[in-house]
């Protein structure tokens, strides 16, 4: 049985904040949230390394959220910046041009179009150099910040502005959501784990626990996205809570490859969750897509019978 | 050529209304184009859409510089020097403003066209569709009354946008209804004659470059990000009831911008300067104790940038 051993209580979470407001995120963003509690564990001596995203937004100039620094990069290549600027951290430590106690650490913020598409590669290239650095995808499960496209991210049946519903394809999107996690667990790195912004604690706990790890330090945050979801914006943490109480977002670690749930959902039909986001809505009108409903709460169900 | 521009929040339907507009002018027999402006769109955040048409093909592209028709969806925007929504105004602009104030009292703070019509279009849609930010089929139906169009072209462009958003026949109905009513309650305005097409040979603007060191956009400053305000986002606003609040901590967790912070009893103090009216804290109070307000124009949202 997994449990918490830093964080117990709310009220234990750090009152100082990190990531300063006035940005121009959309009202109700999930992934800010995520991104929010992790800073207030990380703290500010920080380097994020930003792949092109939504959260390009955090720092548009002439203005940054961060009181650290923050690199922007390209889509494909911010595990790549982070091994550039951790090595020159290392040499810079070592020649002693840097002391020790200003060094940093570097975190890498991806969205999943960056994360599971463009920078596949190159994240799999940091993770088997051992890289030293965080990494946190904010997963809102499409190309948001340019208006919602089909990502490898998104789920099976869900509407994206590439994958409309059509005569061919009534149930929308066709493929199903690439499984990173375990694409990411297949390189052995210390540190693996989904976290969910509704889930506070859970999340406090496990950036807790990643900072006894040296090399790289996996993160996947549910971004429950009001824009591109359509819902409305007050209801994010209810949309992340029903993701988890449905068990399609597992809330897991990855210890040296060994997967633990760290909290195991009563599992409510799929339908509670389908039926919050307008970009479901075609699965309940005008007609009732059972068929395609039925095959999701399938693939959970065999997700959770292997699980446990 | 007609030329209509559309200023909103993002997430109020500006885009679409624009849509609406075009496809509607379309139907009618119109060459129409219609385009949101792309960048940095976010639910609250300043957006634009264009919308032309004519009788002739229509050779101009891009952002609208001197429209003849300009649909405010939040008069929040007036004020905001950043949504440019007065830019390019003349005596003879149409001006239309989602707005509970009367036009004559937007013009006490504000030079505003002779032509200035004021609806409260989101009081409407709160009151008869029960969403707040349920407004493109009104303004499309507003802007296109005032340009001129006939209703049934309105109609089937209403009709058939949304419809292409997903929505419920029930749905689809209340907002023709409510859009009809909107378009009833508006004159159709006098346009200016008509802005002419912009001629002559295109002109290459060749752009001057500088070194790194110097050209690229470093931020030299930490966590400045708060000396944008973001509280004119609001369409509503948290408001406590202190006797009801258990000092839990939950709305100051979940607040994504953390604009709330508990003080030494435990009790949230909202940021209105940075709440952006996301209504999370108001969802997750386990008592009730925080309640959403709608905005009066006039206090902090109005003022804010």
């Amino acid at each position: 049985m997994w449990q918490r051993e830093t964080f117990k209580k709310i009220k234990q979470i750090p009152r100082d904040e990190h990531v300063l407001p006035g940005t121009a995120l959309c009202a109700g963003c999930g992934g800010l949230e995520a991104l929010r509690l992790a800073a207030k564990v990380l703290g500010d001596h920080v380097v994020y390394v930003n792949a092109a995203g939504c959260f390009t937004m955090l720092a548009a100039y002439p203005y940054t959220s961060f009181k650290g620094s923050w690199l922007y990069t390209t889509m494909g290549s911010a595990p790549a910046g982070a091994q550039g600027i951790r090595d020159a951290l290392d040499v810079l430590i070592g020649k002693g041009r840097v002391p020790k106690d200003e060094d940093v650490k570097v975190i890498v913020l991806g969205g999943d179009g960056s994360t599971y598409d463009m920078a596949l590669s190159s994240t799999s290239g940091a993770m088997n150099r051992k890289l030293d650095f965080y990494y946190i995808c904010y997963d809102n499960e499409a190309y948001g910040n340019t208006g919602m496209q089909l990502s490898p991210a998104t789920p099976f049946a869900a509407r994206t502005a590439t994958s409309p519903c059509g005569l061919q394809h009534p149930a929308a999107t066709i493929q199903e959501k690439k499984d990173i996690f375990e694409i990411w667990r297949a390189h052995r790195p210390p540190y693996i784990a989904t976290v969910a912004p509704r889930y506070p604690l859970d999340l406090e706990e496990k950036f807790a626990r990643a900072a006894a790890f040296t090399g790289p330090k996996m993160f996947l945050a549910l971004a429950a996205c009001p824009t591109g979801w359509l819902y409305d914006p007050g209801a994010t943490p209810e949309v992340a809570k029903l993701a988890v109480e449905t068990g399609l977002w597992p809330l897991k670690e990855a210890i040296n490859g060994v997967v633990t749930h760290t909290y195991i959902p009563k599992r409510k039909p799929v339908e509670a969750y389908l039926q919050l986001q307008g970009r479901f809505r075609h699965l309940f009108e005008p007609t009732v897509q059972t068929e395609a409903i039925r095959h999701i709460q399938e693939q959970v169900d065999a997700y959770w019978r292997q699980a446990t | 050529m007609v030329a209509v521009r559309f200023h909103g929040r993002g997430g109020q339907g500006a885009k679409t209304a624009s849509r609406i507009l075009g496809t509607a002018a379309f139907i009618s027999g119109y060459v129409a184009q219609d385009a949101p402006i792309y960048g940095a769109e976010r639910r609250g955040a300043p957006v634009a859409a264009f919308t032309r048409f004519g009788r002739e093909p229509i050779r101009e592209r891009g952002a609208i510089a001197h429209p003849d028709v300009i649909v405010v969806a939040d008069a929040s925007l007036l004020d905001d020097a950043v949504a440019h929504v007065l830019d390019g105004v003349t005596g003879q602009t149409v001006l239309f403003v989602n707005s509970s104030l009367s036009a004559d009292l937007l013009r006490t703070h504000l030079s505003l066209p002779e032509q200035v019509t004021v609806r409260d279009v989101t009081g409407i849609a709160l009151q008869q569709l029960g969403a707040r930010e349920a407004i493109s089929a009104l303004l499309g139906a507003v802007a296109a009354r005032l340009v001129g169009l006939a209703w049934e072209p309105v109609r089937s462009a209403i009709d058939g946008e949304l419809r292409d958003l997903g929505l419920a026949e029930p749905v689809i109905e209340r907002n023709l209804t409510v859009a009809r009513q909107c378009y009833d309650s508006v004159e159709p305005a006098t346009l200016p004659q008509g802005t002419a097409q912009a001629v002559g040979a295109a002109s290459l603007h060749q752009p001057t470059y500088e070194p790194p060191t110097k050209g690229t956009a470093r931020i030299a400053a930490a966590g400045n990000s708060v000396l944008r305000e973001t509280g004119g986002w609001r369409t509503f606003r948290p408001v406590l009831i202190p006797d009801k609040c258990n000092g839990c901590w939950l709305c100051f967790v979940y607040c994504p911008d953390g604009v709330i912070t508990m003080n030494q009893e435990d009790r949230p103090v909202v940021d209105y300067d940075h709440c952006k009216g996301c209504q999370i804290c108001v969802h997750e109070c386990p008592t009730h104790a925080l309640i959403a307000e709608r905005e009066q124009e006039g206090g902090v949202a109005w003022t804010a940038k």
